[in-house]
């Protein structure tokens, strides 16, 4: 399990779990106390980044896809907030 | 011509599940046009309530919840997490989506502007309080009130929880704080980030007095005049509904589980 807990500057708190194989995203979880609109479409979120490398040119993309797909709006968190949370996982490991 | 909003005390605190279904019934209401604009006051006895992307697991301590007699629910909004007992005070208000309070479905904005009848009805109790970007109301950078919001089923929404008597020891306990999220705020547990109304006017107070005065402050802020009311038959049969599907159950109130139990929408009754 890789985990990270990222803050921005003045925003929210974003908790990422995720297992990786082979520098690929198995299962994401996206948690923490920000705000999405509309609520339901973070599984979605979490769906587009299965399989994804844990790289920020490919979740970069991803990200903004979503949020063009959907239009999403957030509240707390930006796309590169969540990009940074993701990427930060490979630095630090919890149980 | 001022407009009339109704005023709710409907209110479950020994059910935290059922208050969080009426919470959701009332704007699933106002969005359908069954329910007119409307302002909630509520109280819950010893409840944690996740915000909806929350993880119990992650924000929970469940065993000072099990000393406590603390109970666990989620509410279906974002933000963070809120620990209630009887000395909070929560208050929400629905609107129709596209009310020209608030025309824009900017969630900043909502939270501005609807946070202006609790600021105003702190200030008349004689609380230095003000709006504190994003969701929270402070008190010479304590915070008081937290809130949380959206605008969905038609409607523009926005609850929050006023801390006027809570146990803060309590508080600290039963809810594990990050420190990504302190190292932010440099400071070093909860009960030093937080105040309440009690704290801050150095003299017991009843929730009642503060909804009395958060009453006062809407009506001045919007211009607008609140008449006590009741819930309709949907907004029973809606909450009933939601109660069943969604908040009397761990997959939604523990695991956050969003597709499966989405209500369904039923025939008014």
């Amino acid at each position: 399990m890789l985990a990270a807990d990222y803050k921005g500057p003045g925003g929210k708190l974003v908790r990422i779990r995720l297992t990786e194989d082979r520098g690929l995203i198995r299962q994401i979880k996206i948690t923490g106390d920000f705000f999405l609109i509309p609520e339901e479409s973070l599984p979605k979120l979490e769906k587009m980044l299965e399989d994804a490398p844990i790289r920020e040119k490919e979740l970069r993309l991803l990200v903004d896809r979503f949020f063009r797909g959907t239009e999403a709006q957030s509240l707390g968190i930006t796309p590169d907030d969540l990009v940074k949370a993701i990427l930060e996982t490979k630095q630090e490991t919890t149980a | 011509m001022t407009e009339t909003w109704r005023v709710v005390d409907v209110e479950y605190p020994d059910d935290p599940f059922m208050n969080m279904a009426v919470e959701e019934a009332i704007p699933r209401a106002v969005g359908e046009g069954a329910a007119p604009s409307t302002v909630r006051f509520w109280h819950n006895s010893n409840t944690i309530v996740l915000g909806c992307f929350q993880s119990a697991q992650l924000e929970v301590n469940f065993d000072a919840c099990k000393e406590t007699g603390t109970e666990v629910v989620r509410r279906f909004t974002g933000g963070g997490a809120v620990y209630h007992d009887a000395g909070n005070l929560n208050y929400a208000i629905s609107l129709r989506k596209g009310h020209p309070l608030v025309p824009g479905s900017d969630l900043q904005e909502v939270f501005r502007k609807l946070s202006e009848g609790s600021v105003q009805g702190l200030r008349k109790l004689g609380v230095s309080a003000e709006f504190q970007p994003i969701n929270d109301i402070s008190v010479d950078g304590k915070k008081v009130s937290g809130a949380a919001g959206s605008v969905k089923w038609g409607s523009v929404f926005h609850h929050g929880c006023i801390l006027v008597a809570s146990d803060l020891a309590i508080l600290g306990r039963v809810l594990n704080v990050p420190k990504a999220k302190l190292a932010d705020k440099h400071v070093a547990s909860v009960q030093k980030r937080v105040t309440t109304i009690r704290d801050e006017l150095h003299r017991n107070i009843r929730t009642r007095e503060v909804s009395d005065s958060i009453v006062q402050g809407i009506q001045d802020s919007y211009n607008v005049h609140l008449e006590k009311g009741n819930l309709t038959g949907r907004e029973m049969s809606l909450a009933k509904e939601l109660y069943q599907s969604k908040y009397s159950r761990d997959a939604w109130n523990l695991e956050g589980l969003f597709e499966p139990l989405e209500v369904r929408t039923v025939a008014s009754s």
